[in-house]
Parts: structure tokens; C-alpha cells; sequence
């Protein structure tokens, strides 16, 4: 078969006649192409998949906004793999079939704690894969167990700041070391933390101060 | 032990003497129609789908593993990821196994708002089966709708437990928080505005006659069949059967309010349609009858303590969710950990009807009866 | 609840000709049998008291003991009633008989066993793995299953 699993030769290895400007400005109007039609493939394992592929993609989140809502069924039309949900060793070599199968150049965003680590599954399961990148290379991980579609949102705006960033075409199969897309810029993690120990206090029986031991554990 | 190649019959005669060859196609797992990573092997002799080998397992966490290692508090959380899209019927259902175990009663504010719960996110699943039923007969719009309404009983829910789709929000002993104060005015909102959407759902899908045509007389179970190959649910109750634990063995609050059983006559696709839009109704009704009176209390009778030690033994539970009986058996040996956790999970048990219901039928009519039975592919694996 | 559990007790014991053993550590009503009576228990079950549903079909491993346990919860339509049978069988040759005849679902509810605890069924139409793939070695949910892949959580 005729699957190369390592990056090819790159064909333009040799410098190409022309002025540098004039390559760096094709570049930039082929990364903006490139950025805002991506076409994701329709892969989604478990819950994740309702969050970020489906909800996503209905009209109250409404995914065409970014240009990426032709879902392809099959990965010869697809340029963008959205794992979402977990891998399990028996799902592994399909999925390495999959992103083998998509043509260059693909961007691989892994959705969910359990495409970034495992997640819930990490500890004490026999077939769940801990993390998607020990499968095929991923772009950009989303936090969340699942996601928001906001979340997913940034993680696919982030990727798209990554193409307009990143790939020229004098270096088509260069990869990029993966992002986490986390919080927007203006949001801190303890703000988030802080709100959370707000409510719970707040609204729960649940002490977060208290002695284990008053309560006789 | 049979091979795959023991399966197939090379020669069947045609009625002119000439012979086909059957052959076997492969559907999934990454297939959308399947909705997941469900795999089927498809014995085909022409267009027509002669037998059906469904192949488990590509989302198969071992969850029942993991279930031993944690505690029982933990096992809530675990069964959110189950059937994700009655995450909090579950969460209910192993909770209400715990509480059981413990002998330990809640109250009737606690037995109420989750009975209400249960009931929206019976609708909310409804709404999602019917907009990707609709997408799986080639319709968009009911995708579009379906989703639109189901973000509305979202929003709700994400007022009160601060989640969309993976809650926790059931605990033993009684529910995380209190519920919102604009619940009861949320869903009175949502009520008004959903009963004549689903009248809208019925005129524009349901009234269709390509639809009508692509799902009357397809994928036939009669309810003795049906039962034996072990449904329970909408794909139980369409061919006939009344077997709902909210009428047979009332838990939380069902025994206090009227609500019929939608019951299918011939047991095709169109009656399992039929059965879900009108269970959207029943739900409706259910919410209606208990929301203007929630009685007060507090939202939690169990002391917070992180280790819960149910006395050694066998304890099982089961509730009805929005695609049949999810039950939950479990061993203890006094320890925080149960010695040993099951779910019985109604998809596992679903999906086995389709050996009956597509052989002799056309592999677009497969599609229609696999949507049709309303699957939950990290259900049936665990 | 149609009947009272008393009642059906009587209707239970008047269906079988040898006295039941009750397993009093369960919620549900559970009757103990031994492996030999194990399928004419179920049959008599079936047949006789029309319990038409085969709920859920589950394996415990007690390593001490060296025994599995098998649990058949049923369900019946007619009586509204719910009953839980339990077996215990031999841990190093677990060969139960297989009872898909009786209810076709149990067919891979007991590939799902074998998958995950190593029973092998006797008369068991397809008895192949249900969820690991056909190489897998071990059964997981044995308490004694050791793997290189498993993870123990540090804390």
C-alpha cells in the first residue's frame, strides 16, 4: 500500500526562482484561504461529539461563522480531524487509518480530557489510549470534559491563527509544536477557581474548610 | 467457533436458474449513520441485507474496571459518560441504587425536582433523536430544529448545575445544589413555547409523505421477539408491549401524576417514531403537573462524608430512561469501593433487535430502522 | 408491585418440587442454585412462571473462594415481578450451560461474560469475544488481571 506515514521529501527543497516578497505574499493569501474553509471530518467517539460536532454545528452555535461547517463523511474530503471522545485501543489503528487517508495539508484538533489525556478513563482502564497525540501529531487541544461549543470555537480560531501563522509553501509538511487553547486572554484561571469556591460554598452543604475528622472519617 | 467465511452462502438460485453470490460489506465505525463507532458487517446479496454480525468494542472504556476502583460517590460521574444524552437519569439511577443500599429516604422535594429533571431531559433526547433522524433520512431542518429547542432545555439545566451535557448533578442522598431560583420559571417558559413546536415537528416531518413511505412496514419486531432479544423502551413499547417502569414500578414522584404509555400497534419504524413524539407529549404533562407544586426542603438528607460503606451484599436498581431500563447491580463487601459495579445499560440490549428487524430489507431502509432504535454507541460498549 | 412478595414466594415454591435456597444478602428475591440445576431452574422459570424477560445477565469473581458467581436477573411481564437467580461455579473451568435458548438476548449478554470474566458456555452458538479483540489475553474484570497497559492511580 501506498501509505507514507513519515513526512515525504518536500518537494520544494530547492529554492524557488522569484523574489522571497513575492512568496511570502502568496503565502499569506493561501494560509487565509486555507484558514477559513476548513472541512472537518465527521468523527466523534463519545459525548464530546454531541458538544463539538453536533451542537456546534446547529443553528444556535451556528459553526459556519468560521467557515468550517462542511462535515465530510469521508476523510479524502476532509482537511481538519476533530477527535472527539475517547480512543481505545481497538479504535487506534482505524483512527491512525483515517489521518493517514486525509490529504496534506491536515490539521488534527483533539477535543475533551479524553482526547487530551485520557481524562476520566486515565487511571484504572485496560484499552483507553491516554491522549490522542500517541496516536497521530495534534494541532490543538480544547480543554473541557466536554468542551462548550465556545470552547471549541476557540480552539478552531486558534488553529486558524496557527495557519495564518504558520505553514508556507515552501515547507508544506511543517508541523507545529501543539497549543492548548485555554482561556481568552482577559480570563485567569483563579478568577474561574475563586467563582467556583463562591457557589460552592454558597450553595452547597459541602464545606470546603471543614475538619474530615468533626465529621468522623 | 464460526468464521466469517462460514457465514456466507455462495450460491443461492435464483427462481431463472441463475445463481448470486452473497458478499459482505462493512459499515463503520466511522460511519454517520452509526452515530459513533458502531461497526456492522453487513451480509448482503444485492441491494438486499441477508444478516447482519454487529462488531463491539471500539469505544470500550472497561468502565465496570474503573468502577471498582472508586468510590461510591464517584460512580455517579462515571455514569455520565454512559449514555450521555440521559446523563442525569443515570446519575439518578445509580444514586437511587445507593440510597437503596443505605435504606436511606429522600424527600419529597428531592423526589420531585428529579422527577421533573428526568422528564425535560426525557424531552431533550427526543428532540436530538428526532432532528438526527431526520439528518439520517436526508432532511436537514429537523436537525436544525430539533437542536434549536434541545438548547433551550440546555440553558435551563446549566442555570441549575453550571453543565451542558455531562451534569453529575444527581448525588446519593439527594441533588449537588439547590435548584436555580428561575427554574420553575424557565420551564414554565419552555412548556409554553414548546408545545406548539411540537405540534410544528409533527407538520413538517411526520406529515411527510417520503418519510411516511421510508418508515411504514420497515424493520417489523412483534413484542414477544422483541423482548426476547432483550428491548425495553420505545422499541419495546412500539410493537406493542406497556413494559414502563414509571406505570409498573413507580419511583420518585410518577405515582402521584396521570400520564398514558404511548403503545405502537405493528411495531415498525414508523411506530417508534410515533411512540417518542408522543412521549414528548406525556413529558409535558408530567412537568405540568409537578412544577407548580414543588414541595420545600432541604435539596440534601445525607451528611457530607466522602467514603459511603453500604452494608455487605447484592443491590440492584433500574429506572426507566428515555431508551429503556438502566439498571444498576452492584456487590458490596462493606468497603467504600464496591467489590463489584454492573450496568445494564438498555442500548447493549437494544441493539440486538436489529437481526431481526433488517434482514430482507434494503441497506437505505437499515439506516432508517439503526436511527430509528435511537442508539448510544458508549452505552452499549461501557 | 401487582402481588405482595409473600404471595408470590408460595406461587415460587409451588412451581418447583425440591425446596429453594434464598440468598438473604441481596435486595432483590434471590434464589440459589447449584450449577447441575442451574438451566432447569431458569427453564422452570420461563416456562412455568412466565418470567419472559432475561433483565440482565452479570459475572462476579471471588478469588477467595475460588468462584464466579453468575447473576440472571429476571423479569416478568405477567406477574409484575422481578427475580434474581444466583450460581456459583468453578473459577479454574468455569463451563456453565449456556440458557440462549431460552432468551435469544442472552446470547451476547453471556459473550460480554466470557469477554470480560473467561466463562465459557456450554452450547453456546457464537461464543467469541465481544469487546476486545480476538487476540486479547486475560479476562479484565477478574481481580487477579494483571497488564502492562493498566495505570494505578499514585495516590
Amino acid at each position: 500500500m501506498g501509505l507514507i506515514n513519515d513526512n515525504p521529501e518536500n518537494p520544494f527543497k530547492e529554492a524557488i526562482p522569484g523574489s522571497p516578497a513575492f512568496i511570502t505574499s502568496i503565502d499569506k493569501v493561501v494560509n487565509w484561504a486555507r484558514s477559513n474553509s476548513l472541512w472537518p471530518l465527521t468523527f466523534g467517539t463519545s459525548c464530546c461529539a454531541i458538544e463539538v460536532m453536533m451542537a456546534a454545528g446547529a443553528a444556535h452555535h451556528d459553526l459556519a461563522r468560521f467557515g468550517a461547517e462542511v462535515a465530510r463523511p469521508s476523510p479524502r474530503q476532509a482537511d481538519l480531524l476533530v477527535i472527539a471522545g475517547t480512543i481505545v485501543k481497538r479504535m487506534e489503528p482505524l483512527l491512525k487509518t483515517l489521518y493517514d487517508q486525509m490529504a496534506e495539508p491536515k490539521y488534527v484538533i483533539a477535543t475533551g480530557a479524553c482526547a487530551i489525556s485520557g481524562g476520566p478513563f486515565i487511571y484504572d482502564s485496560y484499552t483507553t489510549i491516554r491522549g490522542a497525540h500517541e496516536v497521530i501529531p495534534v494541532d490543538v487541544y480544547v480543554p473541557g470534559c466536554p468542551p462548550r461549543p465556545e470552547a471549541f470555537f476557540y480552539g478552531l480560531l486558534t488553529l486558524q491563527k496557527m495557519i495564518i501563522e504558520g505553514q508556507t509553501i515552501a515547507k508544506p509538511f511543517e508541523r507545529r509544536k501543539p497549543v492548548l487553547s485555554v482561556l481568552p486572554p482577559r480570563i485567569k484561571l483563579e478568577q474561574i477557581r475563586d467563582e467556583l469556591v463562591k457557589n460552592l460554598t454558597a450553595r452547597s452543604v459541602t464545606d470546603l474548610n471543614q475538619n474530615p475528622k468533626e465529621l468522623g472519617l | 467457533m464460526v468464521t466469517l467465511n462460514d457465514r456466507i452462502s455462495c450460491h443461492t438460485p435464483n427462481q431463472d436458474g441463475t445463481t448470486t453470490q452473497e458478499y459482505f460489506i462493512n459499515m463503520g465505525p466511522q460511519h454517520p449513520s452509526t452515530h459513533g463507532v458502531l461497526r456492522l458487517i453487513l451480509k448482503m446479496d444485492g441491494e438486499t441485507v441477508n444478516d447482519i454480525i454487529p462488531v463491539l468494542g471500539y469505544i470500550h472504556r472497561g468502565i465496570e474496571k474503573k468502577a471498582e476502583a472508586v468510590g461510591y460517590r464517584q460512580q455517579v460521574h462515571l455514569t455520565d459518560r454512559l449514555d450521555y444524552l440521559c446523563a442525569l437519569m443515570n446519575n439518578w439511577a445509580v444514586s437511587a441504587a445507593i440510597e437503596k443500599a443505605l435504606n436511606l429516604e429522600v424527600n419529597d422535594r428531592i423526589q420531585t425536582v428529579r422527577t421533573i429533571i428526568a422528564e425535560l431531559q426525557r424531552i431533550q433526547s427526543h428532540q436530538l433523536w428526532w432532528g438526527v433522524f431526520g439528518m439520517d433520512l436526508g432532511a436537514f431542518t429537523p436537525f436544525l430544529y430539533g437542536f434549536r429547542d434541545r438548547e433551550k432545555i440546555t440553558e435551563i439545566f446549566e442555570k441549575t448545575m453550571g453543565a451542558r451535557l455531562t451534569m453529575n448533578y444527581f448525588q446519593p442522598g439527594g441533588m449537588m445544589y439547590d435548584i436555580h431560583p428561575d427554574f420553575v420559571k424557565d420551564i414554565k417558559e419552555f412548556i409554553k413555547y414548546f408545545r406548539p413546536i411540537l405540534k410544528e415537528y409533527e407538520d413538517l416531518f411526520s406529515g411527510n409523505i417520503i418519510v411516511q413511505e421510508r418508515l411504514k412496514n420497515v424493520g417489523i419486531i412483534d413484542a414477544q421477539t422483541a423482548l426476547a432479544y432483550g428491548a425495553t423502551g420505545p422499541v419495546l413499547r412500539a410493537s406493542g408491549m406497556p413494559l414502563d417502569l414509571r406505570k409498573m414500578q413507580p419511583y420518585g414522584a410518577y405515582s402521584k401524576v396521570n400520564f398514558t404509555v404511548p403503545v405502537g400497534t405493528v411495531g415498525d419504524s414508523w411506530d417508534r417514531y410515533q411512540v417518542r413524539i408522543q412521549e414528548m407529549y406525556q413529558s409535558l404533562l408530567i412537568i405540568e403537573q409537578l412544577i407548580d407544586n414543588i414541595p420545600d426542603g432541604p435539596h440534601m438528607t445525607m451528611k457530607y462524608a466522602a467514603k459511603i460503606k453500604p452494608p455487605a451484599g447484592r443491590y440492584y436498581t433500574q429506572m426507566e430512561t428515555a431508551r429503556g431500563i438502566f439498571g444498576t447491580f452492584f456487590v458490596s463487601d462493606g468497603n467504600d469501593r464496591p467489590y463489584r459495579m454492573h450496568f445494564r445499560t438498555p442500548n447493549f440490549n437494544n441493539l440486538w433487535s436489529i437481526l431481526k428487524m433488517a434482514p430482507g430489507g434494503r441497506v437505505a431502509d437499515l439506516v432508517a430502522i439503526l436511527s430509528s432504535i435511537d442508539l448510544v454507541v458508549p452505552d452499549m460498549d461501557r | 408491585m401487582s402481588q405482595t412478595i409473600e404471595s408470590f414466594k408460595l406461587l415460587l415454591e409451588n412451581a418447583f418440587s425440591e425446596p429453594l435456597t434464598y440468598l438473604e444478602a441481596s435486595q432483590l428475591l434471590t434464589i440459589k442454585v447449584q450449577e447441575n440445576q442451574l438451566f432447569a431452574t431458569l427453564k422452570t422459570l420461563k416456562e412455568t412462571l412466565k418470567f419472559d424477560a432475561l433483565i440482565d445477565h452479570a459475572g462476579v469473581d471471588w478469588p477467595n473462594e475460588n468462584k464466579i458467581e453468575l447473576i440472571y436477573i429476571l423479569f416478568s411481564t405477567h406477574h409484575n415481578q422481578q427475580i434474581m437467580v444466583s450460581a456459583d461455579i468453578d473459577r479454574n473451568q468455569p463451563t456453565p450451560p449456556s440458557v440462549s435458548s431460552l432468551w435469544a438476548i442472552a446470547e451476547w449478554q453471556e459473550r460480554e461474560v466470557f469477554d470480560l470474566l473467561g466463562v465459557t458456555y456450554k452450547n453456546h452458538p457464537d461464543l467469541r469475544r465481544l469487546f476486545l479483540e480476538d487476540n486479547w489475553v486475560g479476562s479484565p474484570l477478574r481481580k487477579d488481571y494483571k497488564d502492562d497497559f493498566i495505570l494505578e492511580r499514585p495516590w
